[in-house]
């Protein structure tokens, strides 16, 4: 009797699993395409997440987990470019339009993502990153030797480990943080997000955090070799490291600007921001 | 008609000719000649270079305008007397680059004039404060298009936009206020480009 129990409360677990899934209408679908050296992979996708990854040989694989029919997945290649776009459907919202991707692309591909909610993933590439999301989060990481463009409207952005790259960040209320990031040009424009950035600043290259009312911070060693100004025009300004003095077109003023060399001054470091805090920590 | 009575009324020509007129142009080769060589001379003096002195007149009566505004005074007889060839020589270019510096600087302080009564309307509202009314038209467009396309999105673009405008507005001030700074104009680049970007992802990116 006891058996007949368990049996019979185990079908009915079953039975509702099954349901769930029945309810929930995924269906999985998968593109494999072959490409050349420095092919691009284009991904516009309104709602869910998208990884790319580095694969095998010179294939890119598209894994898509559609979560309805309220959605249809468009895809396309000519020569080296594919292209993958996520077509909403009519009725179709966040929930019934989310298409999640997993990507795998030759490590040398050139990768351009475009989201609202996202999050975004990429990791260990070479080629040039373009991404866009407007309040998706934004994770880059082990990335080397390209282009790494991102724009957000409020999702926070993360690099980490991204060197000798030509970086550009612009978000307008999204927190950025750099955890070494270095390469020839460091950009980021923010407006009310903070900036975070970790790193020695490399060497000979050109690092701008500017926003408007987000706090910047900045944390480099004692052995940073930078030429560095930093100014806000009604927000604080601290400076932990012993500068030489430089000439500036401005008065650096105690409290709201500095500017000076360290070490051979390989690097220009410029940290400004019109009313945040701004504070170059010593690690 | 004879060639007398042709050239009493050439000056009339230019209301419309008569056929007695025509007939005599035809059939007379001096009259014809003369009306084309009035012809070129009229054309050609409508291509006369800016860098061509005009006549005396032109001098007198910019002179005349400037005296009558009070922008010049008639200089004392006496002096004027003894002084005139001298001056006259001189005023001939003194005047037309009195003028035109009177009408540059008239043109800019009437700028002036009309920005400053702009700018105290706008008031200096205190960093990282929005008010309601400073939304410019344009931004109000964009916003009708992403409630259109995206109602769930609207409230973010317009909270995003109002950070953006308090930035291009701070940046503004700071630029105006030290047109030299270079650091200034680099925030207001940096404002700018971030509402570019607004645009660019409202219209173009990320929506259907």
């Amino acid at each position: 009797m006891y058996r007949k129990q368990s049996t019979a409360i185990f079908a009915v677990v079953m039975v509702l699993v099954l349901a769930t899934f029945a309810a929930a209408e995924t269906s999985r679908k998968e593109f494999h395409f072959k490409v050349g050296r420095r092919a691009s992979i284009s991904i516009i996708n309104q709602y869910g997440p998208i990884s790319v990854k580095p694969g095998p040989g010179k294939h890119v694989t598209v894994i898509a987990t559609l979560y309805s029919d309220k959605v249809e997945i468009d895809q396309s290649k000519s020569g080296k470019r594919v292209s993958i776009n996520s077509h909403l459907l009519e009725g179709a919202d966040a929930t019934t339009g989310r298409v999640d991707y997993e990507v795998l692309v030759p490590g040398d591909t050139n990768v351009t993502l475009r989201s609202t909610t996202g999050p975004l993933h990429v990791e260990r590439l070479y080629g040039d990153v373009i991404i866009e999301g407007n309040t998706a989060l934004v994770d880059v990481r082990d990335v080397s030797s390209g282009h790494v463009h991102i724009k957000t409207l409020n999702g926070a952005i993360t690099l980490t480990n991204v060197s000798d790259a030509h970086v550009e960040i612009t978000s307008v209320s999204g927190d950025v943080a750099l955890n070494t990031v270095n390469g020839s040009l460091v950009h980021v424009n923010s407006s009310t997000g903070k900036i975070h950035y970790d790193g020695d600043f490399g060497e000979a290259g050109d690092y701008s955090l500017t926003s408007h009312s987000g706090d910047i911070e900045a944390i480099a060693p004692y052995y940073a070799s930078i030429d560095v100004v930093a100014r806000s025009v009604q927000g604080k300004v601290e400076n932990d490291f012993p500068l030489l003095p430089e000439h500036t077109s401005f008065v650096p003023r105690s409290g709201s600007a500095f500017a000076g060399t360290m070490g051979k001054a390989a690097s220009s470091v410029k940290l400004l921001s019109f009313s945040g805090k701004i504070h170059l920590k010593k690690r | 008609m004879t060639c007398e009575e042709f050239e009493r009324v050439l000056p009339e020509l230019g209301s419309g000719h008569s056929n007695e007129l025509e007939e005599h142009l035809k059939s007379c080769l001096a009259c014809s000649d003369l009306v084309g060589d009035l012809n070129a001379i009229s054309q050609q003096a409508r291509l006369l270079q800016a860098s061509e002195e005009p006549s005396p007149w032109v001098w007198k009566s910019i002179e005349a305008s400037l005296q009558q505004e009070g922008l010049i005074r008639q200089p004392q007889q006496e002096r004027a007397r003894t002084l005139v060839p001298l001056l006259g020589w001189k005023l001939r270019w003194l005047v037309p680059l009195a003028a035109a510096f009177l009408v540059v600087f008239g043109v800019l302080m009437h700028e002036r004039r009309g920005v400053q009564p702009e700018l105290a309307k706008r008031g200096t509202p205190p960093v990282g404060v929005v008010t309601a009314d400073l939304m410019p038209s344009e931004d109000q467009q964009l916003l009708n298009t992403v409630a259109a396309r995206m109602p769930s999105m609207r409230d973010a673009y317009e909270a995003n936009l109002r950070s953006v405008n308090a930035y291009i507005r701070d940046a503004e001030q700071s630029a105006n206020s030290n047109p030299n700074d270079e650091v200034a104009q680099q925030y207001l680049m940096n404002a700018y480009e971030q509402k570019a970007m607004v645009y660019e992802m409202a219209l173009d990116r990320s929506l259907p």
